[in-house]
């Protein structure tokens, strides 16, 4: 064999290795959990787990260096490890069947565990008795939203993540005839009545809800069930000039919106939406109780599904532990207020979810074969003996 | 065997430089597409708290949500069917967060010690008058007591169309008794219960703005 592969293969197959990665694991976990003070579980998830290095800042600059393995890096590694033992060490025979099914199954699940952590994608989609939405919101992050309004039969949308607004600079995009400069971007804010010029140090907006209200910096939260709320100051540069300076925000009820070139503009900054070529509207939410207490009993949402592409227009209903599958998405009743008749749904797009089930069934089966070989082995001894 | 034989330098970069790729940028794309109209108000805000706004714009908070991770229990399921009672509680009792079960909820400070004030509601009479005024006399650590004794210890007090039975008890146990000031009512099928604890002395001191309270108490 090649010097060279077998370098390789002896690397990979140790498990000198096995042990390193774990002692790595351990550490990583520690670290993180110290961290969880500052950072909070979001946060933490995706500084240490959810990445292949650990990024540190240098102090006083922009430069990010890899300083530790990261969760997918071990993880990855210790798969490779598992997988590379295993062809290397177990010879195939039957009698051992069970067992490499048993170990393969294992195997999927855990690969099936990073796919769906690399690749799910959640957001919620929150409907009111009547209401029809098309769209789903992420759970914690904001765009703004460039929209043209000018055609009444649909909008069209330039979306603007946050981690871009951050940068504070200008942004141009081919759909827009003008370019979008960030003046200022603040990731959590909150507003209040006042004069603007009376903030100084930051810039002042002479259009829209910005030329009346003053917009306060806040710290980042990283509370679990509280979100931030950015704000920033945005100014819109055509090649004739400025149109102005706005203050967006998600806080802001009103739309916002100026003209250009014979088209309707509104800005926004909202959380981000995905849009499906389908809709919901929720006809009817049921809170039930068990009779004489206030324990729930079931939380269902009756919602009419529409589907141009797929000629689908039937009713649904959502109930706990009874999801819609539609569309390569997953609608699970997440949330309801029975009095107010709001019902909120946590959509999933998460193309590996077969996988653990098919990793539980190989298991189990390999489990079976392997129980079942060694039984009739034991039975055939035993009455072998029992003849002697 | 397996010795000190690191993976030879370019191979190791390699690794390093695809797993920064791999892990890089997806978050930062500007999307463009076409979007079916609103048919509400464009933007729906998360809740928040915020001072006063201009009075051309519309109310901010669209129902309180908590993204991520709250059971439905949290929500504010009616703890009783059917309409609310409201009230006007005194500028200096801080309503507290509720809970499923509470339908208000007030904290009553004063002299160094704070008293709490729960609303509950549940449908029926839930046992009795009687029954329940002897569950509280057990809360504050004093025996049951016969229905007579009961209804002779009761004050009757008239608000807004409700009619209050009204108990005051002070507890025997522990360093500082335990005051408890409870009024039970009927309204709509229901039983609801107005029910101050705290330390003996604040207590006390506070009954007479609790028997106003229980005045401005009324039906939708």
């Amino acid at each position: 064999m090649n010097e060279l592969v077998r370098q390789f293969r002896n690397f990979f197959v140790s498990l000198q290795l096995t042990v390193v990665l774990l002692i790595l694991s351990l550490l990583i976990v520690f670290v993180a959990t110290l961290d969880q003070v500052n950072l909070g579980i979001w946060a933490v998830q995706e500084k240490y787990f959810r990445s292949f290095f650990v990024l540190w800042r240098v102090p006083g600059s922009d430069v990010q260096l890899p300083v530790f393995p990261g969760g997918y890096f071990i993880g990855t590694l210790l798969l490779i490890n598992l997988v590379a033992a295993h062809i290397y060490r177990f010879a195939f025979t039957w009698k051992k069947f069970g067992i490499q099914l048993a170990h393969a199954g294992l195997i999927l699940l855990l690969v099936g565990e990073l796919l769906t952590g690399l690749l799910q994608q959640d957001s919620s989609m929150r409907l009111e008795e009547g209401q029809t939405k098309s769209y789903s919101e992420s759970f914690r992050n904001f765009e703004l939203a460039l929209i043209d309004r000018t055609d009444p039969a649909f909008d069209e949308v330039v979306a603007i993540p946050e981690a871009v607004l951050g940068d504070e600079g200008t942004v141009q995009h081919p759909k827009l005839p003008f370019q979008v400069k960030v003046k200022a971007y603040y990731g959590n804010a909150t507003m209040q009545m006042g004069d603007p010029a009376a903030r100084p140090g930051m810039p002042v907006a002479n259009q829209g809800l910005g030329s009346r209200v003053q917009v306060i910096p806040l710290a980042l939260t990283y509370k679990p069930d509280e979100i931030n709320q950015p704000a920033a100051f945005v100014e819109i540069i055509t090649s004739e000039g400025t149109l102005g300076t706005w203050v967006v925000s998600p806080l802001i009820g009103m739309a916002q919106s100026f003209n250009y070139q014979g088209h309707q503009w509104e800005l926004a900054l909202r959380l981000q939406r995905h849009y499906q070529p389908f809709s919901l509207n929720l006809l009817k939410v049921t809170h039930e109780v068990y009779p004489g207490t206030e324990i729930p009993k079931n939380f269902a949402s009756r919602v009419r599904l529409k589907d141009e592409a797929g000629h689908d227009d039937r009713e649904v209903v959502i109930y706990m532990n009874n999801p819609l599958r539609h569309g390569g998405l997953t609608f699970y009743q997440y949330q309801m207020n029975a009095a107010g008749k709001m019902s909120a749904f946590q959509v999933v797009r998460n193309p590996g979810w077969l996988l653990p089930y098919i990793a539980c069934i190989m298991m189990g089966i390999g489990l079976l074969i392997q129980f079942g070989l060694s039984l009739t082995s034991f039975i055939r001894k035993r009455s072998a003996a029992a003849q002697a | 065997m397996l010795g000190s034989e690191m993976l030879s330098r370019p191979y190791l970069s390699v690794l390093i430089v695809a797993s920064l790729v791999i892990s890089g940028c997806k978050d930062r794309q500007i999307t463009a597409y076409r979007a079916p109209k609103d048919p509400a108000p464009a933007v729906m805000p998360p809740s928040s708290g915020q001072a006063g706004l201009p009075a051309d714009h519309p109310p901010i908070g669209g129902g309180a949500m908590p993204p991520g991770g709250s059971n439905m229990a949290n929500t504010a399921v009616p703890t009783a069917g059917g309409s609310d009672l409201a009230w006007t509680a005194p500028a200096s009792w801080t309503p507290k967060a509720g809970s499923a079960m509470r339908k208000g909820s007030f904290s009553v400070k004063g002299a160094g010690a704070e008293a709490d004030l729960s609303i509950t509601a549940f449908p029926g009479d839930t046992g009795g008058l009687h029954a329940n005024l002897n569950r509280w006399r057990g809360q504050v650590g004093l025996p049951p007591a016969s229905p007579a004794e009961l209804d002779a210890a009761l004050q009757h007090v008239d608000g807004q169309g409700l009619h209050f039975e009204v108990i005051d008890l002070v507890g025997t146990g522990g360093n500082a008794p335990t005051r408890l000031l409870g009024a039970i009512t009927n309204y709509n099928g229901n039983s609801w219960f107005f029910k101050l604890t705290g330390p003996d002395a604040l207590v006390a001191g506070e009954k007479p703005a609790f028997l106003a309270f229980l005045q401005t108490v009324k039906t939708p």
